[in-house]
C-alpha cells in the first residue's frame, strides 16, 4: 500500500517532479556517457596493445630485458616453444629476435628496434598484420629476393618513404570522390610536387584553400594525395653477435597503422631467417617468445604455471610488461566513481529540497494520517520511497539515454580528430567507442538508491516531528 | 463630486459549455465621502463588479470612469500606475507583505512613488496612528492579530491619498471584537477625513455600519438604499 | 523600501530552501575552483617542465629543420643576430645548440644515442643540465659501507639492495627510496651522503669531453675517464667520427632518454660533424612566459629574422603535448559543465516553487500599485543573493584550500609517483593561485540563475492580477 501510494504522489506535482526527474536524467547520463567514452577508449588501447604489441605472456633470458643484449638467448629455444605448447591455456607462441639498430633513408634516419619474426607464427599470435595500409604490401606472404621490411607509418613517414603528391590521378580521384572544381584548381597548383612531410604538404594546402575548404575536403586530399613508392627501400644497421657493424638493404614489404605513433616509430619487422644470417646467429635463436593465451581471466595462473615450467627463464605476463595498463583501468575507475558520487550529491541538494517541500505541503494530510493511525515508521517509509523513486525514474531515464547512445556510436565510434595527435601519440585512438560494463550499471542504481534514501532523511524527520493536532490546525 | 461612475456594464464569461453573465448591466455612481457596501450571496456577481471597478478586470461592455478617466482605456502599466494613486485596496487577507514591519508596509506604496523620506515617515506614523496601531510600527504582520493586520492594511491603502478604498470582505476572518474595532476605525476614517470606503461583504455588521447598500443578485442591482 | 533590501528580506522567509539552494551553489562553485586550480596547476607546472627543460619558449632554427632534422639543414650562427635578438625586452639570453644522432661504440658494444652539443653555462637558462649530474650512487661498496655503519637503522638497511647502482641527482629522491621520514633526515642522509657521493667532472666549451646518461655509462660499461667512440654522418654527407674521455655522469629523468644522451661542448660537437659554427637551433630564453607576451617577442624578432631561418614558438614544437593538455582540458570543463547543469536544474527547481507559493502575493502587490517590472527585478535580485551567497561561500572555502595547495602541492607516493617519474615529472599536483577562472564561476552561476528566472519573468508578466488574487 505504501508503495503505491508513495509512488502516486510523486506524481501529483508533476511540473516539481519532472524538474527533479530531468535533472537527475541529465546528471546520471553525463556521468555514465562520460564514464563510457574513457572507458572505451582504456579498453581499445588496451586490446590495441595485447593484440597488436606485446601480447599476453611474454618469456626471455632474465637479464634480457635490461639492455636487450644480442648475446641473452633464449636456451634450447626448441624445447622451450614445446614445453609451452603443452601447457594449458596457451593458444599460440612465436618466437623473435630483438636488435636495436638504425634505420636509415637517404633522407633520414633514426634509431629502431629490430624484430625478426616468422610471420605465421606470428599472425597466430599478434593481429599486427591486419592494420596493413591497403595497396602497401602484404604480411611477408610473397616471396623477394630482397630482405623485406614491414615498417610502422610513423617511421614510414619520418623516413619520407610515405610522401604526398599531386597528380592527374590524384585529382581524377578526387574528383570522383566530389570535390569541386574550385578546390582542385588551387590544388592543380602542385602538381607533379612531391611533398616529403605530411606537415609541409598540410602547410601548402593550407595556403591555397580556405578554412571550410580544409575541413570539408581535408581528409579526402590527405587520403587521396597520400604516396607510398612500391619499390621503397631503406638501410638497417645494427651490430651482429660477434659485435662486428653489420646491416643490410631491405624492401618495404608493407606499413602498418595502429594509431600508436610511439610504437609505429620504433619496431620494424623482418623475417628472422633473413635477421639471423645478417647477425650471425642460429636460424632457430630467439630473444623472446610472445605468446597467446585463450582467456585473459587465467593470465596469472597461466603464467605462473610457464614460470614452473622454465625455472631458467623470465615469464612476464603483460600486466607485469606494461603496468600502466592495468593501472589506467583502475585508476579511470576509481576516478569516474568519485565524480558519479559528486554528481548524486549535486543531485541530492535539489532531491532535498523538493522533498521538504512535499513534507511541508501536506502538514494537514500527513497530520491526518497520523492521527487515524499510520504509525511513524510507515510516514518514514512513505516519505523515503517517494524520494527513491523520484531518483530511480531520472536515474533509470538517465541510464536509458545513455545505453542509447552508447548504442548508436557503437557502430561508428566518437571521432576527436582535433585531438587525434596527442591521444596517438599516447598510444590511444582517436576514434573511440564508448563501451560500459554491467557491473558499472549496477553500481550506478545502487548508488542512485542510496542518494534517494540519504536525500529522504532530513525532510522524513521533519515530517516525523509534526504533532497531528498542531498539523490540523493550520489554516 | 463624482468618484466612481459605472455605466451599463457587463460581464460575460464564455467558458466552453455555457455562457455566464456574471454582471448585467449594472450602472452606479459613487460620490466623495460615500461609506457604501455592496451586498449579494456568493455568485451574485459582486465580486466580479468589484474587480471591475478596482480596475482587475475590464468589462464586456459598458465603461467605468474613476475620478473621470475610463479604466479601460489605460494601458498594463499605465493602470497599475493609476491604481496606485487613486485606488486603495483591502483585501479580505493576505494584505501585507510578509518580510516588512507594518511601518514599511504603510511606506511602501509611497517608496514606489519616489516620495520623500520625511514625507514618507511623517504620513506613516499619522496612517497608524489613525488606525489605533502607533504602538506596533515595527512589528512584522506574523506578529499582528488579524484585526491588526486589517488595520495595517487600511493605513496601507490609504497611504497614497486614494480617491476610494475597495474593501472586499475585510471583515470576514475576524472574530467580532476585532471587527467592532476596524469598522469603527474606517467610519471615523470617513467622517472625520471625508474617506470614501466601498465595501462588499457579507457581514451584517459591516451593512448595519454602512450608510448605503447596494444589493447584487444575478449580476444585477436589486436596490441601492440610502441610510441617514 | 528599495529592491535589494526587499530581496534580501525575502530570502528570509524561507530559510531553510534559501540555505540548501545556496548550499547546492556552494557546492558546485566550490569543486570547480577547486579543480580548475588543480588542473590549470598541473597543466602550467607540465608545460614549464617539458618547455623549460628542452624546447624552450622561442627557438630559431633553418627554415626546413624542423620538417627535415638533419645536418645539412642547420644555420650558422651570426653574433650581429644574436645581438639584435638579446636586445628585445623579453629575451634575457640565447642558448645555442647543435642535436643529431650518433651510434656510440665503447669497443664491442655499439648503441645509437642523441649526441647534444652544448653551452653548458647558457643551458642554465634552459635544460639545467647542470642540476641533472649525479651526485650519489649507490654503488656496492657504499652499500657495503652504509650496512656497517650502526647508526643507519635497519628498515633502511634492509632497501639498499633494492637500489644498487641506481644513481641520484639530489638527495630528496635518495631520502625518498630509502624510506626515511623527514625527522631523521637531518641525522641520516649525511652519512648516507657521505658513503655514496659521487664524484663529478665537468665540460667546458673549447675542450674535448663529452658526458653520458647514467644508463648508457652503465650499459657501455664505462665510468669517468674512460673513452667513448662516436661515429655519424656529417656535414654535407662526410663522415663524422671522434673519440672522447668521458668527464661527468647524468641522470636524466626519462630513462628512454637516459640511455641514449651525450653531451659535447658545443664547438666540439660541430667540429665532430664536420659543421663549425653551424647550429640546429638557438633557443631563446624569456623573461615573460604569458601568452600574449610570448607573442608580441614573436612578432618583434619576425622582423629581424632573415629568410632562410625561422622562427618557432613553444605549442609548434610542442604540438602532441599541446594536443593532450587541450584534450584534458576539454574533458575537465565538461565534467564541471555537467555538475553546474545539475545544480542549474535545482536551482530551477527552487524558482519554480517560490513562483507557485507566492503567486498570491504578486497579485496583491500589482493590485495595490507595484509594477510587474519592479516586481520582476526583486525576485531577479532574491535569486542572485541566493547565488552569490553560494558563491561567496564557495570561493571561501575553496580559497582556503588553494592557497595551501600552492605553497604545499600534493605529493604522490607509491605506484602512482613513479608512474610520474616514469614520464620526467616529479610526482605532484601543484595549484593555481587565484586568477579569472573565479569569475569564470561566478559569471556561470549568474546566468544560470537568469535562465532560472524566465519562467517567473513569464509568470509575472503574464499574471492576471484576478486570477493570482484567487489563487
Amino acid at each position: 500500500m505504501i508503495w503505491k501510494t508513495a509512488w502516486k504522489n510523486v506524481w501529483r506535482n508533476k511540473i516539481r517532479s519532472l524538474v527533479v526527474i530531468i535533472s537527475v536524467t541529465i546528471g546520471i547520463f553525463g556521468g555514465v556517457f562520460a564514464v563510457a567514452i574513457m572507458n572505451g577508449a582504456i579498453e581499445q588501447r588496451v586490446d590495441a596493445a595485447l593484440n597488436e604489441e606485446i601480447a599476453h605472456i611474454q618469456i626471455n633470458d632474465p637479464g634480457f630485458r635490461d639492455n636487450y643484449d644480442i648475446q641473452l638467448l633464449v636456451n634450447n629455444p626448441v624445447e622451450v616453444i614445446d614445453t609451452i605448447l603443452e601447457t594449458p591455456g596457451v593458444e599460440a607462441v612465436s618466437s623473435r629476435l630483438v636488435l636495436t639498430g638504425m634505420a636509415n633513408t637517404a633522407a633520414s634516419s633514426t634509431g629502431v628496434q629490430i624484430l625478426g619474426i616468422d610471420p605465421e607464427a606470428e599472425k597466430r599470435v599478434l593481429q599486427l598484420y591486419k592494420t596493413t595500409i591497403p595497396g602497401t604490401g602484404d604480411f611477408f606472404e610473397h616471396e623477394s629476393r630482397h630482405n623485406l621490411a614491414y615498417v610502422g607509418h610513423a617511421l614510414a613517414k619520418e623516413l619520407k618513404i610515405v610522401r604526398y603528391r599531386i597528380d592527374k590521378d590524384v585529382l581524377d580521384s578526387l574528383a570522383a570522390r566530389g570535390v569541386p572544381a574550385e578546390v582542385m584548381d588551387k590544388l592543380a597548383l602542385f602538381t607533379g610536387i612531391r611533398f616529403k612531410s605530411e606537415k609541409s604538404f598540410k602547410k601548402a594546402v593550407k595556403k591555397v584553400l580556405s578554412a571550410k575548404e580544409q575541413h570539408d575536403y581535408g581528409t579526402a586530399i590527405r587520403e587521396e594525395a597520400w604516396s607510398f613508392r612500391k619499390r621503397s627501400k631503406m638501410t638497417l644497421t645494427f651490430l651482429d653477435s660477434q659485435q662486428m657493424q653489420t646491416g643490410a638493404v631491405f624492401r618495404i614489404a608493407g606499413i602498418y597503422d595502429i594509431k600508436n605513433t610511439m610504437y609505429e616509430m620504433s619496431q620494424v619487422l623482418v623475417k628472422k631467417e633473413d635477421l639471423a644470417v645478417l647477425a650471425n646467429l642460429d636460424p632457430d635463436a630467439c630473444h623472446q617468445l610472445y605468446i597467446r593465451i585463450d582467456d585473459l581471466e587465467n593470465t596469472e595462473e597461466v603464467a605462473g604455471a610457464l614460470a614452473k615450467k622454465l625455472p631458467g627463464l623470465e615469464v612476464m605476463h603483460w600486466k607485469e610488461i606494461q603496468p600502466d595498463l592495468a593501472m589506467m583501468t583502475e585508476m579511470v575507475q576509481k576516478f569516474y566513481a568519485i565524480f558519479m558520487v559528486i554528481i548524486l550529491a549535486a543531485l541530492a541538494f535539489g532531491i532535498v529540497n523538493t522533498m521538504l517541500m512535499v513534507v511541508l505541503e501536506r502538514t494537514k494530510e500527513l497530520g491526518m494520517l497520523t492521527a487515524i493511525g499510520m504509525n511513524k515508521k510507515r510516514v518514514f517509509n512513505m516519505i523515503m520511497l517517494e524520494s527513491v523513486f523520484l531518483s530511480l525514474v531520472g536515474g533509470v531515464a538517465g541510464m536509458l539515454v545513455s545505453q542509447l547512445l552508447i548504442a548508436a556510436t557503437a557502430k561508428n565510434g566518437i571521432n576527436f580528430a582535433n585531438y587525434a595527435e596527442g591521444l596517438e601519440a599516447m598510444g590511444y585512438p582517436a576514434h573511440i567507442y564508448p563501451v560500459i560494463s554491467t557491473s558499472f550499471f549496477v553500481i550506478v542504481v545502487m548508488l542512485i538508491i542510496i542518494t534517494g534514501i540519504l536525500s529522504s532523511i532530513y525532510p522524513a524527520m521533519k515530517a516525523l516531528k509534526l504533532d497531528p493536532a498542531e498539523a490540523l490546525r493550520t489554516e | 463630486m463624482k468618484v466612481l461612475e459605472i455605466k451599463n456594464v457587463h460581464k460575460v464569461y464564455n467558458s466552453s459549455e455555457v455562457k455566464v453573465h456574471a454582471v448585467n448591466d449594472i450602472s452606479l455612481d459613487f460620490n466623495k465621502g460615500e461609506f457604501a457596501a455592496i451586498v449579494g450571496p456568493s455568485g451574485s456577481g459582486k465580486t466580479t463588479l468589484l474587480n471591475m471597478i478596482g480596475g482587475l478586470d475590464k468589462p464586456s461592455s459598458g465603461v467605468i470612469l474613476v475620478d473621470n478617466t475610463n479604466l479601460a482605456e489605460l494601458k498594463s502599466s499605465g493602470l497599475i500606475d493609476f491604481r496606485m494613486r487613486n485606488i486603495g485596496f483591502v483585501f479580505q487577507s493576505y494584505n501585507l507583505i510578509p518580510v516588512l514591519t507594518a511601518k514599511e508596509n504603510v511606506e511602501f506604496i509611497m517608496g514606489l512613488q519616489n516620495r520623500s523620506r520625511k514625507e514618507r515617515e511623517e504620513r506613516t506614523r499619522e496612517l497608524l496612528k489613525a488606525v489605533g496601531l502607533e504602538d506596533r510600527i515595527n512589528s512584522k504582520p506574523s506578529k499582528l492579530s488579524g484585526g491588526q493586520q486589517q488595520r495595517v492594511a487600511v493605513a496601507r491603502a490609504l497611504a497614497s491619498k486614494p480617491k476610494f478604498v475597495l474593501a472586499d470582505e475585510p471583515t470576514a476572518n475576524l472574530d467580532s471584537k476585532s471587527t467592532e474595532t476596524l469598522l469603527d476605525i474606517m467610519e471615523q476614517l470617513n467622517r472625520e477625513e471625508g474617506i470614501t470606503f466601498i465595501f462588499s461583504t457579507h457581514d451584517a455588521r459591516v451593512v448595519k455600519k454602512a450608510r448605503r447598500v447596494i444589493t447584487i443578485e444575478d449580476g444585477k442591482v436589486i436596490s441601492d438604499e440610502r441610510k441617514h | 523600501m528599495n529592491n535589494l533590501r526587499l530581496a534580501w528580506r525575502n530570502l528570509w522567509r524561507n530559510r531553510r530552501r534559501t540555505l540548501i539552494t545556496s548550499a547546492s551553489v556552494f557546492f558546485a562553485v566550490f569543486f570547480a575552483l577547486v579543480m580548475r586550480s588543480m588542473q590549470l596547476g598541473s597543466y602550467d607546472y607540465m608545460y614549464k617542465n617539458v618547455i623549460e627543460s628542452y624546447t624552450g619558449y622561442i627557438q630559431l632554427q633553418h627554415k626546413d629543420y624542423w620538417d627535415e632534422r638533419t645536418v645539412d639543414n642547420t644555420f650558422p650562427f651570426d653574433p650581429v643576430l644574436e645581438r639584435q635578438v638579446l636586445e628585445d625586452e623579453n629575451v634575457i639570453a640565447t642558448i645555442p645548440r647543435f642535436e643529431s644522432f650518433a651510434l656510440a661504440s665503447n669497443g664491442p658494444k655499439t648503441k645509437g644515442v642523441l649526441v647534444m652539443g652544448v653551452d653548458p653555462e647558457k643551458e642554465e637558462h634552459l635544460s639545467r643540465i647542470l642540476d641533472k649530474m649525479v651526485m650519489y650512487r649507490l654503488t656496492p661498496e657504499a652499500i657495503r659501507e652504509i650496512e656497517q655503519d650502526d647508526r643507519v637503522p635497519d628498515k633502511v638497511k634492509e632497501l639498499l639492495p633494492l637500489f644498487e647502482h641506481t644513481a641520484y641527482t639530489n638527495a630528496g629522491r635518495l631520502q625518498l627510496d630509502l624510506g626515511i621520514p623527514d625527522k631523521e633526515a637531518p641525522v641520516l642522509m649525511p652519512v648516507i651522503e657521505e658513503y655514496s657521493r659521487f664524484e663529478n667532472g665537468r665540460i667546458r666549451m673549447g675542450e674535448p669531453g663529452v658526458w653520458v646518461g647514467d644508463k648508457l655509462s652503465r650499459y657501455l660499461e664505462l665510468g669517468i675517464g674512460d673513452t667513448i667512440v662516436l661515429i655519424s654522418q656529417g656535414y654535407h654527407a662526410t663522415t663524422a667520427a671522434g673519440k672522447y674521455e668521458i668527464k661527468g655522469i647524468v641522470k636524466l629523468p626519462l630513462p628512454d632518454l637516459d640511455n641514449k644522451i651525450a653531451y659535447l661542448p658545443l664547438d666540439i660537437c660541430q667540429g665532430l660533424y664536420n659543421a663549425e659554427h653551424m647550429l640546429t637551433s638557438l633557443a631563446l630564453a624569456v623573461d615573460d612566459n604569458q601568452d600574449k607576451t610570448i607573442g608580441a617577442t614573436l612578432e618583434r624578432l619576425s622582423s629581424m629574422i632573415p629568410d632562410n631561418l625561422r622562427l618557432m614558438d613553444w605549442r609548434e614544437m610542442n604540438e602532441v603535448m599541446v594536443s593532450q593538455m587541450e584534450a584534458d582540458n576539454k574533458s575537465g570543463m565538461i565534467m564541471l559543465g555537467i555538475l553546474y547543469l545539475v545544480i542549474a536544474f535545482g536551482v530551477f527547481g527552487t524558482v519554480l516553487m517560490l513562483t507557485a507559493e507566492r503567486k498570491r502575493e504578486f497579485g496583491v502587490l500589482v493590485a495595490i500599485g507595484m509594477q510587474k517590472k519592479k516586481l520582476a527585478s526583486v525576485m531577479t535580485l532574491e535569486m542572485l543573493l541566493v547565488g552569490l551567497l553560494g558563491i561567496l561561500a564557495g570561493a571561501l572555502v575553496a580559497s582556503v584550500m588553494i592557497l595551501y595547495g600552492v605553497d604545499h602541492p600534493i605529493v604522490f607516493k607509491g605506484e602512482m609517483a613513479k608512474m610520474w617519474e616514469d614520464y620526467g615529472f616529479e610526482p605532484k599536483m601543484a595549484f593555481w593561485h587565484i586568477d579569472t577562472y573565479y569569475i569564470w564561476q561566478a559569471v556561470i552561476v549568474g546566468i544560470m540563475v537568469l535562465i532560472a528566472m524566465g519562467y517567473p519573468m513569464r509568470k509575472i508578466f503574464g499574471m492576471k492580477v484576478v486570477n493570482a488574487l484567487r489563487a
